[in-house]
């Protein structure tokens, strides 16, 4: 993912370093070098590599590994972790950032706080507090036996990781943002009559769409990734709670390199996709922005 | 009256941004909220527009308490000083908005956008964004957009604080003939005394969250009802010993003696002067010219103060030794203010 950043990095400070040695080429080939082959070690190798030994015995090969069909539950369940964790994370994003920028309330500092705290917790502890507070021993398990409703080593349980461990990235994305703009717009817009609904439609909306997009964008893309919380919740129970992630786990364990790549090749897929809308998205919302 | 705040308190924390304040305005007028930053101008102003609740105290608009109608329904027209224009919507959407909302037919709000438009002087700018446009020209728009939804009640805030002098000069004159024009009733915040007097009928003037007064402009420059307007109206200087200066009357108790440059006469030796025995000698400080007339600080009897003299009057200098005669005197103690008049002068009256 950071391949493109990496090089703009790279080629600003080559620029710099050569305006203060004047006329000393070396030294700009030598970082460019390095940089360049820093990256390729590091990103294009590796992902060369997938795609070769994913397709290292033939075409055919490769299409059966990947119409396994826990390999594509894997997928299913992947894609449904995704999109429901950026559904919740969306209208959750969307009412904290709105709450924290344009009220003033107790709390409010612990509640910022709060919203971090996924990302500075371990996603494996994570799992284990979920595993804790659902499982077994939790003292809720009886009620959630009782109507049937498995969390963990269970679907709910994986997507409950899944939202956790996504939980701060479209929230972080609006907040700077709506709080910028203040409330000013808005109050305008109440005085002329406008109701909450259409204040946040017309008015906040607009000025947050692409704060937004990109929230999402990496929400998806982080969700997709996730193995460590869910490995916790999932108990690997293969067809049934077994993600895209997991499955590589599981195929790389059984010592079946080529499926594995083949499958990792699949999240390589998504990524690049993931990549290229998110470019877009910077783009067009960094146009707008100029405008 | 037609809007009225009867002992409006507000406080954000232990602060106290409105004191008990009370007063009423009449249909059609075009009212400026004067005082010193962090007086509670704005505070007052959006507890009339519904986006603060007084702590206390009961507002009045046409005859109805309004303490418990939301800022949506209070239909009154609001200009904020960073104008607030929707940034993703072009002029025309801008002042469309308050239409929409009605739900009023397009045909409607076609005209009346235009009508606006025409209104404001910015035909054929109805497709650009407001960050394609002047501060002027943004200003107009905020001030189209408030007026759109025909409110009978306009608020401004700081209206002209992001303008540059001359185009505000002009802005001013636009607005005040466009309210009384268009018979809304109008509240604008200021902090430019000049900008109270030209543009307002009437002035109330705040200061640390209350009204220290209230009248026509003319009215509260002549006759300040207290310590604090005596100084804050006008160019003011304070004299260190007024029993100094000849011919006033004697105060026992007081904490300043405040003199306007209107009211100090300054005259050169060789000039004729009515009230000769009651002048002292000062001399002169500082000389500029101030486009319409010559304004003179001169220090006298331990004072230093400011006196005007026209241009057709022969010119002083700096260092030179001139005569200084005071007409009158604001002489303050407490919160209450007391004006004294020079005794020499008897019964006639100055013209300031
Ligand atoms: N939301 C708020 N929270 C806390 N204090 C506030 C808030 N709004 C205003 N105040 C305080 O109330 C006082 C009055 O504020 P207000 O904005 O009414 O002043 P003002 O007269 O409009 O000043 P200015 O001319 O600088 O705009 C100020 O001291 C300000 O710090
Ligand atoms: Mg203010």
């Amino acid at each position: 993912m950071s391949a493109g950043n990496n090089q703009v990095i790279s080629r600003e400070g080559t620029t710099e370093i050569h305006a203060q040695t004047a006329g000393s080429k070396a030294v700009k080939i030598i970082l460019i070098s390095v940089s360049v082959i820093f990256l390729f070690v590091m990103l294009v190798m590796p992902l060369i590599t997938v795609i070769y030994e994913a397709f290292r015995k033939g075409l055919i090969p490769y299409l059966e590994a990947i119409s396994d069909p826990d390999t594509l539950s894997a997928l299913l369940l992947t894609l449904e972790a995704t999109v429901i964790a950026v559904v919740i994370n969306t209208v959750f994003g969307l009412f904290a950032a709105w709450a924290i920028s344009k009220f003033r309330f107790r709390g409010k500092k612990l509640l910022v706080t709060l919203i971090d705290l996924p990302v500075t917790v371990s996603p494996i502890i994570a799992g284990l507090i979920f595993v804790l507070t659902f499982g077994r021993q939790s003292i809720i398990y009886p009620l959630l036996e009782s109507i049937d409703f498995m969390v963990v080593y269970a679907v709910p349980g994986i997507i409950l990781a899944t939202v956790f461990v996504t939980f701060p990235f479209i929230s972080r994305e609006i907040l700077p943002v709506l709080e910028a703009q203040g409330t000013d717009e808005e109050e305008a817009a109440a005085l002329m009559g406008a109701k909450g609904f259409t204040i946040f439609r017309r008015v906040t909306l607009p000025h947050i769409k692409w704060a937004l997009l990109y929230g999402i964008v990496l929400c998806a893309a982080r969700a997709m990734g996730e193995f460590g919380a869910v490995s916790v919740l999932s108990g690997h129970l293969r067809g049934k709670t077994v993600t895209l992630p997991l499955q590589v786990e599981i195929l790389f364990g059984d010592n079946k390199f080529m499926p594995a790549f083949a499958v990792s090749s699949i999240l390589v897929v998504l990524a690049v996709v993931i990549l290229i809308v998110r470019s877009i998205v910077e783009y067009i919302g960094k146009r707008r922005g100029e405008k | 009256m037609y809007i009225e705040l009867k002992n409006i308190n507000k406080s954000y924390g232990s602060f106290k941004a409105s004191d008990n304040v009370n007063f009423g305005i009449e249909k059609g007028r075009l009212v400026a909220l004067l005082g010193p930053s962090g007086s509670g101008k704005t505070t007052i102003l959006r507890m009339i527009a519904g986006l603060e609740k007084p702590d206390s105290g009961e507002i009045i608009i046409d005859g109805k308490v309004v303490n418990d109608i939301p800022a949506s329904r209070r239909g009154i027209g609001f200009v904020f000083q960073s104008y607030a224009l929707f940034r993703y919507m072009t002029v025309f959407d801008n002042i469309a908005f308050g239409l929409k909302v009605r739900k009023l037919n397009k045909q409607v709000i076609n005209e009346r956008v235009t009508e606006l438009v025409r209104l404001i002087g910015l035909e054929g700018f109805e497709k650009r964004y407001p960050s394609q446009l002047s501060g002027g020209q943004r200003q107009r728009v905020a001030f189209a957009r408030a007026l759109a939804p025909n409110p009978q009640v306009l608020l401004l805030d700081e209206p002209f604080a992001a303008i540059d002098a001359k185009v505000r000069q002009e802005l001013r004159k636009w607005l005040k003939d466009m309210i009384h024009k268009l018979g809304v009733t109008g509240i604008f915040v200021t902090h430019d005394q000049d900008e109270a007097i030209e543009v307002s009928d009437e002035i109330i003037v705040t200061n640390k969250g209350r009204v220290e007064q209230s009248g026509t402009p003319i009215d509260i420059y002549r006759n300040p009802a207290t310590a604090f307007t005596s100084a804050f109206f006008g160019v003011t200087s304070e004299l260190k010993d007024y029993k100094a200066f000849k011919s006033f009357d004697e105060v026992d108790e007081y904490d300043k003696a405040i003199v306007r440059p209107e009211f100090v006469k300054i005259t050169k030796k060789t000039e004729v002067q009515k009230y000769k025995s009651s002048a002292v000698e000062g001399r002169v400080e500082t000389v500029e010219f101030r486009g319409n007339s010559i304004e003179i600080t001169v220090s006298c009897n331990g004072s230093v103060f400011s006196a005007r003299r026209s241009l057709d009057e022969p010119a002083v200098e700096v260092g030179e030794i001139v005569d200084v005669f005071i007409y009158r005197i604001f002489i303050t103690h407490g919160d209450s203010v007391k004006l004294l008049k020079n005794n020499a002068i008897r019964e006639e009256t100055v013209v300031i």
